[in-house]
């Protein structure tokens, strides 16, 4: 068959409709489709022809992913030179990354990005899912939006700003913590600059700003989960608490799990903006982490190529961990990321 | 024979003289170019920076110069980190001004030695300041011809005399002093802590450093070895003061996580008695302020008790710099010595005559908008020139002048790419454990040697074994 039956097969007479004789003849002589029809290429080009204004609606996002998120990752061959502002670089090999595990500062930013990214994954984490459940138990709509409302805005504010709202409000001299304290006749605390407390203050004001915001995707899983499910539940009997038990939250697992999983692979994401803004001398060495080390010896201290030999360390460090957390949910929960 | 006899002489005189060309003034060949130049807080969108710079080309031109200056606008906000990256991109203006940064790139050897473009100019060899001199013969990549940022303490002078103490020269002065100032009130409220510093110890560090022995940051012990200041006896025995101050309620408790703002704001509206300023126009801001939220407050500028912290000659921590791709260094060389000539400084001090100052004959008078200019490019030594009327007012003359009259230089020295990271985890080290020492955290006689031991193991051994080799 040639590759004219085959545009007229696929088309019709009419160029929409297939001719049904002619696909009857192909599948008879057993030639369709054939190799060149059912190439990708050619799906591929049907498919752009058939979808293109959703393809275009894509562009942007993928032109963005490419240029900021891809490209990007082959200067990461940064870390095995020495930067020449003129002229082409010297390629050194693995010395930066030596110089990078030979530093005791490195392993000690290394923990402490470890510590405050475990803490917030098991304090943090749970905190929108629990918020979730229970502003569905919510019976006032009015009063449920109002609420929502009220917890999305720490969302919005910048670290900058949430750092200045806690220095105060844990100041020491006149926080309003410490007065609360002062008034059940607890000793006043300097929380910002002890060193075993800085981390809970790390973890509640990440909790404070994004348990909120964080709770609307699982509040948006809830919410598609088949109202019919609750109402034969009510049917049988079942109480509130079972019903979330045994419906809601099985019903947002998969959420939860694609969330986790992506969590564990930002990981090393320990919060730079919140780490920085919130940072102070008597306690750098307990909340140093990998960002703010890259940043303080890389970009403020020119040392470029160090910096992102640390980075490209946190970066395979992560994606490791995120296929790890893939594998491991599609083995035992048959769900995964993809 | 005649002839030849003539032209024997003179090429003789001529070589009697070769000796003394380089100590005579040079003057600056007429230069022709285009020079683009990249700097904070020089953009294109002020329209003084563009009228500024319009009005140096002017001059230029008057003196036999064609030379056009460009602006390269860059943000202010971030301007070290996006100068990087704009040099790294390939951007190579013709004068580059650093704020930190710049050490990688001079390892690449990508930026000249200006010391030869310096030497014999008329006007800007001259009006080099001691510790540029000292700087440039160290690392000779940076040029920043402004007095050195060295910080002088400052407070009320109602406040002082309500102490009922005189200002304080020795010490134990100083002790009195700051542990008075808590709870003496002015204006009929009282003051709550003597002293503060920003974020660390470093405005402590400023005034108090000589009076524990800390004269330099690499200092001998009795064996003739090199020992860092931050492992010193002398170090010990001031967290130890510091420690007494903390927890007496003299040195406010929050100063570790006030920034600037806080402690200036905390030093208008009388919660502490002294604070630190950088010597010259931020002094006089400290005044101007204090003066408006407080109308009739006076200020009066306090002496170290044992001369000012040694001064950091390592290199310049800020400055111009011309890297070595440029073809126009004729043109930079005429354009930065008629900056630090008097006409140059003229303009760069004082600002424009009409806005900033009036002229009636030969005398000048400034404006009220004359504080609110500042010298963009060169501020001359004042044993150089000295323009007839300054912006700054008595007492930030005075805090500068005291920053000259201690002139000290430091023994420190630049570190290697290589030890980055050890000099990081060191200086990490010695900050959070200062403020443990001073918290009462950690105790000076107790946990010193364990502290030691530590500044050593995050990196500090490897700087001692470096300054060895160095020092």
């Amino acid at each position: 068959m040639t590759k004219l039956d085959h545009k007229s097969s696929a088309a019709g007479g009419n160029g929409n409709v297939p001719n049904p004789d002619l696909l009857t003849a192909e599948i008879a002589s057993d030639q369709w489709p054939g190799d060149e029809f059912d190439t990708p290429g050619a799906r591929f080009r049907d498919g752009v022809r058939e979808w293109w204004p959703y393809y275009l609606m894509l562009a942007p996002g993928l032109i963005y992913f490419a240029l900021f998120h891809y490209l990007p990752v082959w200067e990461a061959k940064l870390a095995f030179e020495d930067l020449r502002i003129i002229g082409p670089n010297v390629w050194v090999g693995l010395k930066h990354f030596a110089q990078l595990f030979a530093s005791p500062a490195f392993f000690e930013v290394l923990m402490n990005t470890l510590i405050i990214s475990a803490m917030k994954i098991a304090f943090v984490f749970p905190l929108p899912i629990i918020l979730a459940l229970l502003l569905n138990e919510v019976r006032s709509g009015r009063f449920r939006r109002g609420v929502q409302s009220v917890i999305y805005l720490p969302h919005f504010l910048s670290w900058v700003v949430i750092a200045g709202i806690f220095i105060a409000a844990l100041s020491p001299a006149d926080g309003v913590i410490n007065d609360m304290r002062d008034m059940i006749g607890l000793e006043r605390r300097s929380f910002m600059t002890e060193s075993g407390s800085i981390r809970w203050v790390l973890v509640w004001s990440e909790a404070w700003r994004s348990t909120g915001w964080d709770s609307l995707l699982y509040f948006a899983a809830i919410m598609s989960i088949d109202p019919a499910l609750y109402e034969a539940a009510e049917m049988d009997g079942a109480s509130r608490w079972q019903k979330m038990r045994y419906i809601t939250l099985p019903g947002i697992v998969p959420t939860i799990a694609t969330l986790f999983i992506l969590n564990v692979g930002l990981f090393l994401n320990a919060g730079f903006d919140q780490v920085f803004n919130l940072s102070n001398d008597a306690i750098r060495d307990k909340i140093d982490i990998i960002d703010t080390y890259v940043y303080r010896l890389g970009i403020t201290g020119g040392q470029f190529s160090l910096a992102t030999a640390a980075g490209l360390f946190k970066g395979v460090v992560g994606m490791t961990l995120m296929l790890g957390a893939h594998f491991l949910s599609k083995r035992l929960t048959g769900r995964g990321v993809w | 024979m005649q002839k030849l006899s003539i032209s024997r002489r003179a090429l003789m005189a001529g070589l009697a003289a070769t000796p003394m060309v380089g100590m005579l003034p040079r003057p600056v060949r007429a230069a022709t170019g285009s020079i683009r130049i990249v700097m904070k807080d020089l953009l294109t969108t002020n329209p003084e920076d563009v009228a500024h710079i319009a009005r140096i080309e002017e001059a230029l031109a008057a003196r036999g110069h064609d030379i056009s200056i460009e602006i390269v606008d860059l943000p202010s906000e971030g301007y070290a980190e996006k100068l990087n990256l704009m040099l790294l991109s390939g951007d190579i203006p013709d004068v580059i001004y650093f704020q930190g940064g710049d050490e990688q790139i001079a390892q690449q050897g990508a930026l000249m030695d200006l010391r030869p473009m310096i030497e014999g100019t008329e006007h800007l060899a001259p009006a080099l300041w001691p510790h540029n001199t000292a700087r440039m013969d160290n690392y000779p990549y940076l040029l920043y011809v402004f007095p050195a940022r060295t910080k002088a303490p400052v407070m009320r002078r109602d406040l002082l005399e309500s102490t009922g103490m005189s200002a304080p020269t020795t010490l134990e002065e100083w002790d009195a002093l700051l542990r008075a100032i808590p709870g003496t009130e002015v204006d009929g409220n009282p003051v709550t802590y003597g002293i503060i510093a920003p974020n660390n110890t470093d405005e402590l560090d400023a005034v108090f450093d000589p009076a524990f022995g800390i004269d330099q940051t690499w200092l001998q012990d009795d064996a003739g070895t090199w020992i860092h200041s931050r492992i010193s006896d002398g170090e010990r025995q001031k967290l130890a003061w510091y420690a007494s101050l903390y927890a007496d309620g003299v040195l406010d408790p929050e100063f570790v996580t006030s920034n600037w703002e806080v402690k200036e704001d905390k030093f208008y509206t009388g919660d502490v008695g002294v604070v630190m300023g950088t010597a010259g126009p931020v002094v006089g801001i400290y005044e101007a302020k204090m003066a408006q939220v407080n109308p009739g407050a006076e200020l009066v500028l306090l002496t170290p008790p044992a001369g000012i912290q040694a001064i950091d000659v390592s290199k310049e921590s800020r400055g111009f710099a011309v890297p070595v791709t440029t073809e126009q260094t004729d043109a930079v060389v005429a354009f930065l010595d008629f900056m630090a000539s008097p006409e140059g400084q003229l303009m760069d001090r004082l600002g424009f005559e009409g806005e900033h100052y009036t002229r009636d004959g030969d005398t000048l008078a400034p404006t009220d908008k004359l504080g609110a200019w500042y010298p963009r490019f060169v501020y001359d030594n004042p044993n150089y020139y000295q323009p007839p009327i300054s912006p700054l007012s008595e007492l930030a003359q005075a805090s500068l002048q005291q920053g000259v009259d201690g002139f000290r230089a430091d023994n420190t020295f630049v570190w290697p790419a290589d030890l980055a990271a050890a000099v990081d985890g060191a200086e990490t080290y010695y900050r959070t454990n200062a403020f443990r020492f001073i918290s009462g955290e950690l105790s000076t006689e107790d946990d010193w040697d364990a502290y030691v031991q530590g500044w050593l193991d995050a990196g500090g051994q490897a700087m001692v074994d470096y300054a060895k080799e160095v020092l």
